[in-house]
C-alpha cells in the first residue's frame, strides 16, 4: 500500500514536471520562464518554512537566514572557488545544515516568542556579516562579475532553457522529498509536538531532538531556494539575508495557506503575481500587498488554497450525505 | 514561340502581380515598423527613502524623449519610457529589467538604479547582451574594473574616484591656504561613503601631506539622530570635516550641527550638500559650507543650462536633482547615437557610443564624451564652492581640472589592477 501510494507521488511528480518542461514550448514566453525560476526559488523556501511553522509549530522569523546563507555560500563556491554546480550545490547543503544544527541547538529550546526573535537575531547577524565582510561578499553592493556555471553532465546553466528545466527539476524533488518527510512518521511527531508537546514527551519522543532535525531540515531546504535565486540572478545581496525576506516568506505561507502542503507554494505565486502586476501599474506596492494581506486575514484566514480544499471537502460532504442518509 | 512569349508573359505578369500584392502588403508592416515606439525600461526606484532618486531620474528621461519626440522621433518611432519601481532592491532590479526586455518590448535599458541595483541589472545584461546605460551609480568599478564590465553596457554618471580627485584638491588647496592640519570624517557606513570616504582622504594625504585624520564617525544609512557624532566631532575639535552624507541624512546632519554650533569651530567639506533638494531643505543653510556640485543651474555658468532647470521646474514644479543632469544627458547620447546610425539595434549602437563626444550644458567644456575604453563618461562638470543662505545657494565655484582627474585616474587605475 505504501509503495503504491510512493509510486502514485513519484509518477505524480513526473507528471508536474512534464507539465512544466511543455509549458515553455506552448507559452514560448520568457517572462513566464523568469517567473516558474522565481516561483520554484520562492516556493522551496516558503514550504521549508511551513515545515516549521505549519507542522512543527515553530515560528521562525528568521528564516530568511538559510535563504541568504545558501544564495551566498553556493555563489561563492562558483565564483571565488570554481566548483562544479552539483557539488556546490551539495556542499551548500552541508554547510546549511552544520550552520542550523549550531543554531537550532541554541534556539530550539526556546519558546514561542523567544524562539522566534533569537531565530531573527542570528539572521541580523548573518547580514552584519554580509555587510561588513566586503573582501568576501562584496559588502552592500553584493557579489559582482556573475557567477561561471560549467556545464555537467550536458546541462548548461548559462541557456536559459536549461536552467528553466533544472530549476523545475530541484523544486519538484524538494517538494517531494518535504511532501514525504511530512508524511512519514517524523512529520506525524512534529504534528504531535505542535498539538501538545508535553504529552508527547509522555511517549517517550525526545522532543528537542526532533524539533532540532525539524529545523536543519528546514534550513537546507530554505538554502536550497537561495541558492536556485543566486543563479537566477547570477549573483547574490545582502538582501537576501534581511528580515524583510523571512517576512515575505511568512506573507506566502499566509496567503496559500499553511494547512495544505502546497499552500506556500500557491502563496508564492501569488505573491510573485501581485508584485509583477501591481509594479506595473503603481508604486504603492506596499499598500496594496497591505490591503490584499489585510483582506486574506478577514475573509481567508486559511489562505487561498485552504480556502479552496476546506470548500471542496464541505462539497463533497454534503453530496456524500443525501447518499449515506438515503442508504440509512 | 508563341506559346514561348504567352507563357513569359504570364510569368511576367504573375510577378508583377506578386511585386504589387506583397507591396500592398508590405506597405502597411512597414508603417506599423515605422510608427512602433521605441521602447526604452528604465528600472529604478520609485519608492520609500530614496524615491527621489527616480522620480527626478524618471522626469529627465521624459522631458529630454518630449524633445526628441516633438522633433519627429526616429523616422517616425517615437521614445516611450517604461519605468519600474525596483524598490531599492537589487534581485527586483534584476528581474525588472528581465521583465521590460522580454516582455515589454523595450530594446533598450536606462538603468537609473542605485549602485547596488546597477551591480544587480548589469548581470542581466551580460546575459541578455541589449544595451544598456547605467546613470546613477558611481561606483567606479561597475566600469573601471575590466571582470564588471559588459560590451553592451555604458554609464553616463559622475564616478567616485573623479570626484575623490577633485575634492581632494579642492580641499588641499583651502586647507593650505586656512593651515588646516586636523581633519576628522563623518560619512554613512556602507559600501558607498567607505569608499569615497577612504578615497578622499587617500587623496588629500598626497595633495596636502601634513593633514592628519583625528577621528572618524560613521553613522548608519538613514539615521535619524547624530548626537553620537556630533559629540564625538566636537571632542575631537578638528579644523575641518569631511562628509559623505547625502539627501536626508546630510540635510538632518546640518540642522543638528546648526544647534551645537558646529561650523563655528570646523570648516565642513559635504560632498553632496550642493544639490537643490538638499540645499533648500536645511532649515537654516549655514554659509561657508564647502561642496561639490551636484547639480546647480549656475555651474556650468552657462545659459543652456539655467534654461534647462528652469524648463525642469517649470514643468515638474521642483527642483533637477544631480541624477536629474545624469538621465537627461543619457538621454542625449542615447538619440545622438539613434540619429548617427538610424536604428535602433543594440550592437549598433553600443559601436558609435564608445568613443561618442556631445555637446551638452552640463559638460566642463561644454562637451562630454563616452570614453572608449571603459565605456563611461568623463569630461562633465566637475567643481566646488562654498554655500549661502539663499539663491544661486553656491557660489565662488572653482571647476575641476580635467587633465589632473584623467593623469591620477590612470594611475590608480594601475594600481588596482583594472589595466
Amino acid at each position: 500500500m505504501k509503495q503504491a501510494s510512493v509510486g502514485r507521488d513519484i509518477a505524480l511528480a513526473v507528471g508536474a514536471f512534464a507539465l512544466l518542461a511543455i509549458l515553455p514550448l506552448v507559452f514560448p514566453n520568457k517572462s513566464l520562464a523568469d517567473f516558474v525560476v522565481r516561483l520554484s526559488a520562492f516556493a522551496v523556501f516558503a514550504t521549508s518554512l511551513n515545515l516549521l511553522v505549519g507542522y512543527a509549530g515553530m515560528v521562525s522569523f528568521g528564516h530568511g537566514l538559510f535563504y541568504g546563507l545558501g544564495a551566498y555560500s553556493f555563489a561563492l563556491m562558483l565564483q571565488k572557488l570554481g566548483l562544479s554546480v552539483p557539488l556546490a550545490f551539495l556542499l551548500t547543503m552541508v554547510f546549511s545544515a552544520l550552520v542550523a544544527l549550531v543554531i537550532g541547538a541554541i534556539c530550539i529550546r526556546l519558546k514561542e516568542i523567544y524562539f522566534s526573535f533569537l531565530t531573527l537575531a542570528f539572521q541580523m547577524l548573518l547580514h552584519s556579516i554580509i555587510i561588513a565582510w566586503t573582501a568576501v561578499t562584496g559588502g552592500d553592493q553584493g557579489l559582482t562579475g556573475g557567477l561561471p556555471r560549467p556545464p555537467f553532465l550536458g546541462i548548461r546553466l548559462d541557456d536559459p532553457r536549461h536552467l528553466y528545466l533544472f530549476c523545475c527539476a530541484i523544486m519538484i524533488i524538494s517538494l517531494f522529498v518535504m511532501w514525504h518527510l511530512v508524511r512519514s512518521p517524523f512529520g506525524y511527531t512534529l504534528r504531535m509536538i505542535r498539538d501538545n508537546p508535553r504529552r508527547t514527551a509522555f511517549l517517550g519522543v525526545q522532543v528537542w531532538r526532533v524539533r532540532l532535525l525539524a529545523f536543519v531540515v528546514a534550513g537546507v531546504f530554505g538554502a536550497i531556494g537561495g541558492a536556485l535565486m543566486s543563479l537566477f540572478v547570477s549573483s547574490a545581496y545582502p538582501d537576501f539575508a534581511y528580515w524583510t525576506v523571512s517576512g515575505e516568506a511568512v506573507f506566502m505561507i499566509l496567503l496559500g495557506g499553511m494547512s495544505v502542503f502546497l499552500g506556500p507554494t500557491a502563496g508564492a505565486a501569488i505573491l510573485l503575481l501581485l508584485n509583477d502586476t501591481v509594479t506595473k501599474l503603481t508604486e504603492h506596492y506596499s499598500l496594496v500587498l497591505g490591503i490584499v494581506i489585510l483582506l486574506f486575514a478577514l475573509g481567508l484566514r486559511k489562505g487561498l488554497l485552504g480556502f479552496l480544499v476546506e470548500a471542496w471537502s464541505k462539497r463533497g460532504a454534503q453530496t456524500s450525505a443525501p447518499a449515506t442518509a438515503s442508504r440509512h | 514561340m508563341a506559346t514561348s512569349s504567352s507563357h513569359h508573359g504570364t510569368r511576367r505578369r504573375l510577378l508583377k502581380g506578386a511585386a504589387l500584392a506583397a507591396g500592398t502588403l508590405a506597405f502597411p508592416m512597414i508603417s506599423r515598423a515605422q510608427g512602433k515606439p521605441i521602447r526604452i525600461g528604465v528600472p529604478t526606484i520609485l519608492s520609500g527613502r530614496v524615491a527621489q532618486l527616480g522620480i527626478s531620474s524618471r522626469n529627465a528621461l521624459e522631458m529630454e524623449a518630449e524633445k526628441f519626440n516633438a522633433a519627429g522621433g526616429l523616422g517616425g518611432r517615437k521614445i516611450e519610457i517604461v519605468a519600474r519601481d525596483s524598490k531599492g532592491k537589487p534581485d527586483e532590479a534584476a528581474n525588472n529589467t528581465r521583465q521590460l526586455i522580454n516582455s515589454e518590448g523595450c530594446e533598450i535599458i536606462i538603468s537609473a538604479e542605485s549602485s547596488a541595483g546597477a551591480f544587480a541589472v548589469q548581470e542581466v545584461i551580460r546575459e541578455l547582451k541589449v544595451l544598456c546605460i547605467h546613470t546613477n551609480s558611481e561606483t567606479s568599478s561597475l566600469s573601471a574594473d575590466p571582470k564588471i564590465r559588459v560590451p553592451s553596457a555604458f554609464r553616463v554618471a559622475r564616478q567616485g574616484i573623479h570626484d575623490a580627485i577633485v575634492s581632494a584638491s579642492h580641499a588641499a588647496k583651502i586647507a593650505k591656504a586656512k593651515n588646516l592640519k586636523t581633519w576628522m570624517t563623518c560619512s554613512p557606513d556602507y559600501a558607498y561613503g567607505r569608499d569615497n570616504t577612504g578615497l578622499f582622504v587617500e587623496y588629500l594625504k598626497k595633495f596636502y601631506p601634513q593633514a592628519e585624520i583625528v577621528g572618524e564617525a560613521w553613522p548608519k544609512l538613514f539615521q535619524a539622530d547624530y548626537t553620537e557624532n556630533l559629540t564625538k566631532i566636537l571632542q575631537a575639535k578638528p579644523q575641518a570635516l569631511y562628509s559623505a552624507l547625502w539627501a536626508g541624512d546630510l540635510v538632518s546632519f546640518v540642522d543638528q550641527s546648526s544647534i551645537y554650533n558646529l561650523f563655528a569651530q570646523t570648516n565642513l567639506f559635504a560632498i553632496n550638500m550642493a544639490d537643490y533638494t538638499t540645499l533648500t531643505a536645511v532649515k537654516n543653510l549655514p554659509a561657508g559650507i564647502h561642496s561639490a556640485t551636484r547639480y546647480i543651474k549656475t555651474f556650468p555658468a552657462n545659459a543652456e543650462n539655467a534654461a534647462w532647470a528652469d524648463a525642469y521646474k517649470g514643468k515638474y514644479k521642483d527642483f533637477p536633482t544631480n541624477w536629474s543632469w545624469e538621465n537627461a544627458t543619457a538621454m542625449s547620447f542615447l538619440t545622438a547615437a539613434m540619429k548617427k546610425t538610424n536604428a535602433t539595434e543594440s550592437s549598433k549602437l553600443a559601436d558609435v557610443l564608445r568613443g561618442m563626444k556631445i555637446k551638452t550644458p552640463f559638460g566642463a567644456d561644454g562637451t562630454i564624451t563616452m570614453r572608449a575604453e571603459d565605456q563611461t563618461t568623463i569630461g562633465y562638470a566637475l567643481g566646488w564652492g562654498t554655500t549661502i543662505p539663499k539663491e544661486p545657494y553656491v557660489v565662488e565655484i572653482q571647476a575641476g581640472d580635467w587633465n589632473a582627474i584623467l593623469e591620477h585616474e590612470a594611475q590608480w587605475k594601475k594600481k588596482m589592477g583594472y589595466v
